[in-house]
C-alpha cells in the first residue's frame, strides 16, 4: 500500500458549496421545494431567501427556529440573515459547536436578479470561508418559456447562464418544443462547458447538482472531465443552428472557448499572463477554470477565477494518462479567443529563459 | 413538534464529525477504559495488532486485530494482579512490548515495567520485570520505547525521596538491549525535587499543583542526543542525553503560572524547527480551562518561544457535558514501522472535545481541519465521551480510545 501523504489534501477538507441561480420566474422555488424533500439531501444545508417561498409542510419539519429548520430527511434549511457571508460563517460555527447537524454540503439560493460573480468572490475573499468551504459548482436555471427573452433583455440572466457549471432547463413541458430546441442551441453556443439537463416540475437528480468541482488533490480524470465538460467542445464552433438565430442584445458579446497549450508553463509565466488579463479586462472574464501544466509540479494545477478574483491554485497529486496539455476554459464578455491566445503567446515569448 | 435550534450546546448523545468517518467501534468486551498506551505491531503473519493499555484495573492490556479496520477483533485481554495498580502506558517495537505499572500509592508493587515477547499475539510471554518500587515510588506512569534498545520513562525509584510526594516520577533511561536484564543507565530530575538537592524545592502552583514530575519522555532517531520531556508543573524540558548517564538541561520553558499547569507532551517537528507542546486537562467541568496545544518556535533550542495555540472548540459547548474537556495526548509521529508521521498535520485527543486534526503548515495560524466527537458511551458514568489517546497508522487510519467505557473507535480521515 502506498504511504498516504503526510500533508493535508487542500481540497478534500472543505465543505462543497453549490450556488443555485436563475432569473426571476425560472423555477428556483419549485426546484428547491423538490430538493428539500429529496432523501439524497440528507446532511445537506440549504440557504434560501425566504421560508415562505418554499412553503415547507409542517409534517416535514423535525425542528425549527426563526432562521433554521431541520427537515425530517436530515436536510438543514436556513434563511439568509444579514448577508450570505455572515450566514455561511454562522453555519460553520454552529456546526462546529454541535448546534446544527454536521452537514456535508451547502446549496445556496441566490436572488433572481443577482449577479452570481460577487457570491463566488465571497467564498474566496473571506479568509474563514475560504478555509472551510470550496465552490463546487454554479447551477443556473433557465426557463424554456421566457429564458430566451431574458437572455436577450437582461445582462444578469445572460451572466448567470454564462458562468454556470450546470444548466437546468425548466418549464419545457409548457413551452413549444421548437422554443426548447432554440434555447438549448443558444445555451450551447454561449456556454458549451456546462452540462445541461431538462427538469419537469422541478424534478432533477440531486447527483447532477453536486460533486462537480475537483474535490480532492487525488481527483481522477473522470472527476476533472465532469468539471470541465469537454463534451461541450466535441462539435466545432459555428456548426450550430444557434449561430444563425438572432443574436441577443446582451449575450451576443459573451463567448466561451477552451485554450489548449502543448508546452508546460512556468508558474511565473502563467501568473504573469493571468495578471495582465485580469488587470486589463477583469470585469470581462466572467469565469476561468482549467488545469495547467506547470513545469516541476507533480500533477496538473487547478485554477479557477471569476473577474479579477482567482482562487489559490491547487496542485493535484499526480498526472493520470498521457495527455499533459494545459486546458483552460474562458467565458468572456467582449473579449475574443484570439486576443487571449495572443496574450498568452506574447507572455510566453517574453518569459526569461531558464538556465 | 418544533423545538428551538438556537442557543443550544452540543448534546453528549450526538456525534459531531468533520472530515472523519467512523469505520468501526469496539467496546473491548465491556472493558472499554483505555489509558494512554497505544502501539501497533506489524505481526509476522501479516496482521496489524493494536496493543492498548487500560486506564485502570482490572484489565492490564488488550490486543486488537485491526488488519481490517472495519472489523476489529480482540486477540487477547489480560488481567492485572490486583486493583491498586494500573498499566496506563505501553509501547511496541517489533515483537517486544513494554508495559508500565503504576501503583495507587508509594511503596506498593508491582511498580515498574514488564517486557513481553508478543511474537504470538494471542500468547504474550513475559520476558522480564523492571522493579521501580520503593518507599516513595508509585512506579512508572509512561514509557517511550521505539528503538528496541532503551526505554525512556517517567518513573519513581527505590532510592529516590522527593521533596514533595507529588514529585516522585522523574526521567529515567533503562537499557533493555539484554531484555531479560533491564538496567538503568541514567536519570534526570528537576533540581530541588529530590531530598538532598543543593537548591530549594520549586514553588508549588497555588491552584493547580499536579506535581513537578515527568510525563512523556520522547527521544527520536533524528536527534538521539535529545530527550523532549513534558514535566507537568515544570513545563517543557529539553535534555541533552548524548551521555545517557548524565542528562543535561538544554532548555526549560515554563508557562504555568499564569497558566493552569500539566505539561504533557513535547513533540518536536525537526525539519520545521517547531515543538508541539500539549497540556493535559485533569479537572472536570472546565475547572482548569484552558488546557491547550502550543506551537513553539524552536529555532534557537535554548530559547523556545510560543507562537500560537491550536484553535480549541467552543468551551461553552463542551465544558459542562460531564468529565474533562481540553488537550491531552497527541499522535507522536512514532519512529516505528506502522506509524504515520507528519510534520504538518497533528492529531490529538481532547476528552469531551473528541479527536481533532490540525494543519500547522502555517505555524502562526494552525487550522482545525477534521474532528470526530463520538456520542457518550453507553457504559460511561461521566455522561460524555472522554477520548484519551490517539494513534494514526501508516494507512492514515485514526485509532482513538475512551478513558472510561467507550473502547476503541476506528476512523478514516478524508483530509
Amino acid at each position: 500500500m502506498q504511504n498516504p501523504a503526510p500533508t493535508r489534501d487542500s481540497l478534500a477538507g472543505k465543505l462543497p458549496v453549490s450556488l443555485i441561480t436563475g432569473f426571476l420566474g425560472s423555477g428556483k422555488t419549485t426546484l428547491l421545494k423538490r430538493l428539500l424533500r429529496d432523501p439524497g439531501m440528507n446532511r445537506a444545508a440549504v440557504i434560501i431567501n425566504e421560508f415562505g417561498e418554499v412553503g415547507i409542510d409542517h409534517e416535514l419539519v423535525a425542528s425549527s427556529s426563526e432562521q433554521m429548520t431541520l427537515l425530517s430527511n436530515g436536510c438543514l434549511c436556513c434563511t439568509v440573515r444579514t448577508d450570505l457571508q455572515e450566514t455561511l460563517r454562522e453555519l460553520f460555527i454552529k456546526r462546529r459547536a454541535g448546534e446544527v447537524i454536521d452537514f456535508d454540503r451547502v446549496f445556496v439560493e441566490t436572488t433572481g436578479l443577482a449577479d452570481p460573480v460577487p457570491v463566488l468572490h465571497t467564498l474566496q475573499t473571506d479568509g474563514m470561508l475560504g478555509a472551510q468551504y470550496r465552490l463546487d459548482c454554479v447551477v443556473t436555471l433557465v426557463d424554456a418559456v421566457n429564458g430566451l427573452q431574458n437572455l436577450d433583455d437582461t445582462p444578469e440572466a445572460a451572466k448567470q447562464a454564462a458562468v454556470a457549471d450546470r444548466i437546468v432547463i425548466t418549464k419545457s413541458d409548457i413551452a413549444p418544443p421548437a422554443a426548447v430546441a432554440t434555447l438549448e442551441e443558444r445555451l450551447q453556443r454561449m456556454n458549451p462547458y456546462a452540462a445541461r439537463t431538462v427538469a419537469i416540475n422541478g424534478e432533477v437528480d440531486v447527483a447532477f447538482l453536486r460533486d462537480v468541482g475537483p474535490r480532492s488533490t487525488r481527483a481522477t480524470p473522470r472527476d476533472l472531465d465532469r468539471w470541465l465538460a469537454p463534451s461541450g467542445e466535441a462539435r466545432p464552433e459555428g456548426a450550430y443552428l444557434g449561430e444563425r438565430v438572432r443574436a441577443g442584445a446582451h449575450d451576443a458579446s459573451i463567448r466561451s472557448f477552451c485554450l489548449w497549450f502543448d508546452k508546460p508553463f512556468t508558474w511565473d509565466t502563467f501568473s504573469a499572463a493571468v495578471q495582465v488579463l485580469t488587470s486589463l479586462r477583469g470585469p470581462d472574464l466572467l469565469r476561468v477554470k482549467g488545469l495547467v501544466h506547470v513545469a516541476g509540479e507533480p500533477g496538473p494545477v487547478v485554477v479557477q477565477g471569476a473577474q479579477h478574483v482567482f482562487h489559490p491554485p491547487v496542485t493535484l497529486e499526480a498526472w493520470s494518462g498521457t495527455d499533459r496539455r494545459s486546458r483552460i476554459v474562458f467565458i468572456t464578455r467582449n473579449l475574443s479567443r484570439e486576443s487571449v491566445e495572443a496574450l498568452f503567446a506574447a507572455v510566453g515569448t517574453l518569459a526569461a529563459p531558464r538556465s | 413538534m418544533a423545538s428551538t435550534l438556537q442557543g443550544i450546546g452540543a448534546r453528549p448523545d450526538q456525534t459531531l464529525a468533520l472530515n472523519m468517518k467512523l469505520l468501526s467501534h469496539h467496546e473491548l468486551h465491556g472493558f472499554g477504559g483505555i489509558g494512554e498506551g497505544m502501539g501497533m505491531q506489524l505481526a509476522r503473519d501479516g496482521r496489524r495488532i493494536l496493543w492498548l493499555a487500560h486506564e485502570s484495573a482490572p484489565k492490564n492490556f488488550t490486543a486488537v486485530d485491526v488488519t481490517d479496520p472495519k472489523k476489529p477483533q480482540v486477540v487477547v485481554q489480560t488481567e492485572l494482579p490486583h486493583a491498586k495498580v494500573r498499566s496506563n502506558s505501553l509501547d511496541v517495537v517489533g515483537d517486544t512490548m513494554a508495559v508500565a505499572y503504576q501503583a495507587s500509592a508509594a511503596g506498593m508493587r508491582p511498580a515498574g515495567f514488564d517486557l513481553f515477547d508478543i511474537s504470538t499475539p494471542e500468547k504474550p510471554k513475559l520476558i522480564s520485570h523492571f522493579d521501580a518500587s520503593g518507599p516513595h515510588s508509585r512506579g512508572v506512569h509512561a514509557v517511550w520505547f521505539v528503538d528496541g534498545e532503551f526505554i525512556h520513562m517517567a518513573s519513581g525509584a527505590p532510592d529516590f525521596q522527593p521533596t514533595h510526594p507529588s514529585d516522585d516520577q522523574f526521567y529515567r533511561i533503562v537499557d533493555v538491549r539484554n531484555p531479560s536484564k533491564p538496567a538503568e543507565v541514567g536519570r534526570w530530575w528537576l533540581p530541588g525535587t529530590r531530598v538532598g538537592d543543593n537548591v530549594p524545592p520549586p514553588a508549588r502552583h497555588a491552584k493547580f499543583d499536579s506535581g513537578f514530575r515527568a510525563h512523556n519522555t520522547n527521544v527520536f532517531p533524528q536527534r538521539p542526543d535529545r530527550a523532549y520531556v513534558g514535566y507537568i508543573s515544570g513545563g517543557a524540558v529539553i535534555l541533552d542525553i548524548s551521555d545517557k548517564s548524565r542528562p543535561k538541561l538544554v532548555a526549560h520553558w515554563r508557562y504555568s503560572p499564569p497558566y493552569t499547569g500539566f505539561t504533557h507532551t513535547v513533540l518536536p517537528l525537526f525539519e520545521r524547527e517547531l515543538l508541539i507542546v500539549s497540556d493535559e486537562c485533569v479537572y472536570s467541568d472546565g475547572k482548569d480551562w484552558p488546557k491547550l496545544v502550543w506551537v513553539v518556535d524552536a529555532r534557537l533550542e535554548t530559547n523556545p518561544v510560543p507562537i500560537s495555540t491550536f484553535p480549541m472548540p467552543p468551551v461553552e459547548t463542551f465544558a459542562k457535558n460531564g468529565g474533562r474537556f481540553g488537550a491531552h495526548n497527541l499522535h507522536e509521529n512514532l519512529p516505528v514501522p506502522g506509524s504515520w508521521r507528519s510534520d504538518s498535520v497533528i492529531v490529538g485527543t481532547f476528552f469531551g472535545g473528541g479527536v481533532r486534526a490540525f494543519d500547522v503548515s502555517n505555524p502562526y495560524q494552525p487550522q482545525e481541519i477534521a474532528y470526530f466527537v463520538p456520542p457518550a458511551p453507553r457504559l460511561s458514568h461521566v455522561g460524555s465521551i472522554q477520548l484519551n489517546d490517539v494513534y494514526v497508522d501508516d494507512r492514515r487510519l485514526v485509532f482513538t480510545v475512551d478513558r472510561f467505557a467507550g473502547g476503541l473507535y476506528v476512523l478514516e480521515m478524508t483530509i
